[in-house]
């Protein structure tokens, strides 16, 4: 019995590679691309930064000019609540108590609640 | 429950007794927040001595500074007060302007930069005052005289007929200077 042979001239060749099209742009293209987005958008991210540090500083500096102005009312405020309790204090136990050991001005805990309408 | 009086309301609390006759009274500023930002470089560019010397007594007497510094604090009051009422004086209307703007934009200057420039011009021609920002980096234009904010909600457009504003406009006084010679 003749033997199975291959046939004259040998077999096709086997396609085993991957056979794709391939799309788009070259991959050098797309990474030039890419760091060409991102250049331009730290760029701008820098840009805003920056201007976010300036608008903080004129805010800042605006306040600066304030404190001033607010912290003198407010202190006058305390100063007229502070002479009002101790004169109150005097005229219903006859002497001021001191209370705090320590010459700083302590903010009171306690208000007073008029008995009559004031305002 | 009707028959019953609120007691602790605001109307019963007020301690109304006012400073003993020892202690000079002053007026006190009464302008809310967003005038008091609108102004605040022009009460800096006025009366920072007397604000720089109202802290540095605060600094010197720790805990007792609201008794030691209110002549200080007086002067500070005045001051400030004093530019308020210039202000009022000369450039009611762009004042008006400008503070309301920052009113209507959450206090956000950099949303209210045409009011402002009307606004300081207007200061700075009647009351030789300036906005100058201290500290800012030199070699960049100064913040409040950018054309292009970036933070803006809306670009600032061009009254009709003015000409077009480049990367920034003139400070107040570069502008009194070119104008002047020429008139």
């Amino acid at each position: 019995m003749p033997q199975d042979m291959p046939p004259t001239g040998g077999y096709g060749p086997v396609q085993y590679k991957r056979n794709l099209p391939a799309n788009g742009f070259r991959p050098a293209a797309l990474v030039i691309g890419m760091g060409a987005i991102m250049t331009y958008g730290f760029y701008k991210l820098a840009q805003g930064t920056k201007e976010r540090n300036e608008l903080a500083r004129e805010k800042m500096w605006s306040r600066i000019h304030l404190i001033p102005l607010l912290q003198a009312e407010e202190d006058r405020d305390l100063v007229r609540r502070h002479l009002a309790d101790q004169a109150r204090e005097k005229e219903l136990l006859g002497e001021n108590f001191k209370v705090y050991n320590s010459d700083r001005y302590v903010r009171p805990t306690f208000a007073v609640t008029p008995a009559n309408v004031t305002k | 429950m009707a028959a019953r009086n609120s007691y602790f309301n605001q109307q019963v609390l007020y301690d109304t007794t006012p400073l003993p006759g020892s202690i000079p009274s002053v007026k006190e500023v009464g302008a809310t927040s967003a005038p008091l930002l609108s102004a605040s470089y022009f009460i800096g560019a006025r009366c920072r001595p007397y604000n720089d010397d109202y802290m540095q007594c605060k600094t010197e007497n720790p805990g007792k500074g609201e008794f030691e510094c209110l002549k200080e604090g007086r002067r500070v009051t005045r001051c400030a007060a004093s530019v308020v009422e210039d202000i009022n004086k000369h450039c009611l209307d762009e004042f008006r302007k400008h503070w309301q703007c920052l009113d209507n934009n959450n206090h956000q200057l950099w949303q209210c930069r045409k009011p402002e420039w009307k606004l300081n011009k207007c200061v700075y021609d009647n009351l030789k005052l300036e906005k100058t920002i201290p500290d800012s980096p030199k070699d960049q234009i100064p913040v409040h005289l950018r054309t292009r904010p970036i933070y803006a909600h809306y670009p600032i457009l061009r009254d009709p007929g003015q000409p077009p504003f480049g990367k920034s406009i003139d400070p107040p006084s570069a502008q009194a200077q070119a104008s002047a010679p020429a008139s």
